[in-house]
């Protein structure tokens, strides 16, 4: 196990990763703010300055003890589990999830992969706190997930379409996106299809400008006011518990559909991870 | 039952299948299944059939969290995939049906409180459910205008929604313009077809006192918002 002093380092996200493709986040996200003018991206000049302490590059690190350290009945570590790119490849694999995999012939995302690298590789009881915590930056999942998330940092959003099973979630996402329903008679589309409009003093970020939309799917994120790291799930239930709809499942395909079609609409854009928000 | 289309019929047979003791069962049949629905069938399936939601929790207004997924008719014709407007017809319909969803108080439509207005026109509370769900006997239901309007200049709101500062300085307080205003509150369908502002009265979101409460913090000369 590292201690957490030796990797007090400016340099994070080279620690740990054999490959040095990733673009620490704040480079990522000024390099956005160069490219468009955007009330969203800059909205929050203070996070714009925290990003290189940002505090979930901590919460990285301890997921990066975790993923390695050998765990559960079985005794091995999660580099025996694949995440898209063949096991223990980890470099690039995020952006491209959500996507299908044969040995569950299931279109998953990161979370669902976790929970499936815990209890069929390390033989975790389903049961387990440490599959059952998904919340807080002291939990295992947001621990892990946010360490698997940085070896993207920077790379274009790029979740496959090439089988029927991935096609069809992208599509019943974008189904979801604009499905009017409930007391409110919210869908997404009410708060993210338009530039520069705000709910109260937060600017939202437009879901058709690539630009704003990595940067709003770009999870996990520090939140500042939650102080703790947060996942896609995490975001995503607060979206229906805004919408006065009811909880998602976050094991359910309804979740990960939506999250199909939001990595799609931000394809080609380079991911911030981990990233800061309000 | 015999009512369903084929396709429906096909779905409903499939879901009996795919669901093992309430769980969704990703197998290779599942799979199948998935590819040969249409995107907005497929959507439908997960939300109600394949465990997308938990929607037997209660809710305030009573009843369960099922029946805020459940589209009426409304909310079909407004969800345009890509986010335009529907066809005129279309509108038109929409427009109608706001028309006749709007009910009057019995004495005719009256100014309250502006000062309790002024905290219901702020407050986002009321009619969330799930992991934090409100509890509506501990406070009122709040109208949400300031997530969307700028009113009274003294707290931010937002601009999804056009500023609505010096509302009854700039507009009076002219039986016309009551009626507007409470319409729009009511229903705003009648005036904007597929708007994106909540129905407040028609939903029961909002009761006869707090319209009444928030449309006196819009037009009391004495309110913030009108100085
Ligand atoms: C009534 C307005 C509203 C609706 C409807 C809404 N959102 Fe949001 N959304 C917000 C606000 C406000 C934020 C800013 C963060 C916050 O304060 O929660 C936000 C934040 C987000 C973010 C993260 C961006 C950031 O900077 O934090 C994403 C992604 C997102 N929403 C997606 C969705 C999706 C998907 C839906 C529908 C399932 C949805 N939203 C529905 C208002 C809305
Ligand atoms: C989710 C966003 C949203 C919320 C919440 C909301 N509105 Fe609106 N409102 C709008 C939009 C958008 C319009 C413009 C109509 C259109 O173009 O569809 C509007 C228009 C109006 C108008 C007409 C303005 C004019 O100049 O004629 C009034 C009055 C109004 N709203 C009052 C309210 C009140 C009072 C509340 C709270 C009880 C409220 N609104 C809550 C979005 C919202």
């Amino acid at each position: 196990m590292f201690k957490k002093a030796l990797l007090a380092l400016p340099v994070a996200l080279a620690v740990g990763a054999t490959a040095h493709a990733q673009t620490p986040p704040e480079d990522v996200l000024q390099g956005l703010i160069d490219q468009i003018d955007s009330t969203y991206l800059t909205q929050s000049e203070m996070n714009i300055m925290m990003m290189p302490d940002n505090p979930a590059l901590w919460t990285g690190m301890d997921g990066e003890d975790l993923f390695h350290t050998p765990r559960g009945p079985n005794n091995v570590s999660m580099e025996a589990c694949d995440f898209g790119k063949g096991p223990g490849v980890l470099e690039g694999a995020y952006v491209e999830l959500p996507r299908y995999f044969e040995d569950t012939n299931r279109v998953m995302d990161l979370e669902n992969r976790i929970v499936h690298c815990m209890t069929e590789v390390q033989g975790f009881d389903p049961d387990d706190p440490a599959v059952t915590r998904r919340h807080g930056s002291g939990s295992d999942h947001m621990q892990i997930q946010t360490y698997i998330a940085m070896q993207s940092s920077g790379m274009e959003w790029n979740n496959p379409l090439d089988h029927p099973l991935e096609k069809a979630m992208r599509d019943a996402g974008e189904g979801m996106f604009y499905r009017r329903s409930g007391i409110a008679d919210f869908n997404c589309h009410t708060c993210h299809g338009q530039t520069d409009k705000r709910i109260r003093a937060s600017v939202l970020p437009n879901k058709d400008v690539g630009e704003e939309w990595t940067k709003a799917i770009s999870w996990p994120a520090f939140r500042v006011g939650h102080d703790n790291v947060r996942s896609t799930q995490h975001r995503i239930r607060g979206c229906y518990w805004q919408m006065r709809m009811p909880r998602i499942n976050p094991d359910g395909d309804a979740s990960i559909a939506l999250m199909s079609y939001w990595t799609d609409a931000a394809r080609g854009q380079p991911a911030i991870l981990p990233d800061m928000k309000r | 039952m015999f009512k369903k289309t084929p396709v429906a019929a096909g779905i409903a047979a499939l879901a009996s299948m795919m669901i093992v003791g309430g769980v969704a069962v990703a197998d290779a049949d599942n799979a199948h299944y998935y590819t040969e629905m249409t995107p907005h069938e497929l959507a439908d399936y997960l939300i109600f059939e394949a465990d997308g939601f938990f929607l037997d929790q209660e809710v305030q207004e009573g009843g369960t969290t099922h029946q805020r997924m459940v589209q009426d008719d409304m909310h079909k014709a407004c969800s345009v995939i890509g986010g335009g407007d529907p066809d005129q017809e279309t509108l038109q319909a929409v427009r109608e049906a706001a028309a006749e969803s709007i009910v009057y108080p019995e004495g005719g439509i009256q100014l309250g409180d502006w000062e309790r207005g002024r905290e219901l026109a702020w407050s986002g509370f009321g009619y969330r459910v799930g992991h934090r769900t409100d509890d509506h006997s501990a406070r009122p239901v709040g109208g949400n205008c300031y997530n969307c309007h700028q009113m009274a200049t003294d707290r931010t709101g937002g601009n999804v929604g056009p500023s609505l500062t010096a509302y009854g300085k700039t507009r009076g307080t002219s039986e016309a313009i009551l009626k507007y205003a409470y319409d729009m509150i009511y229903n705003p369908h009648v005036y904007f077809p597929c708007t994106n502002m909540p129905r407040f009265g028609s939903s029961g979101f909002l009761d006869e006192q707090a319209m009444a409460d928030i449309m006196a913090y819009m037009f009391d000369p004495e309110s913030p918002v009108n100085e």
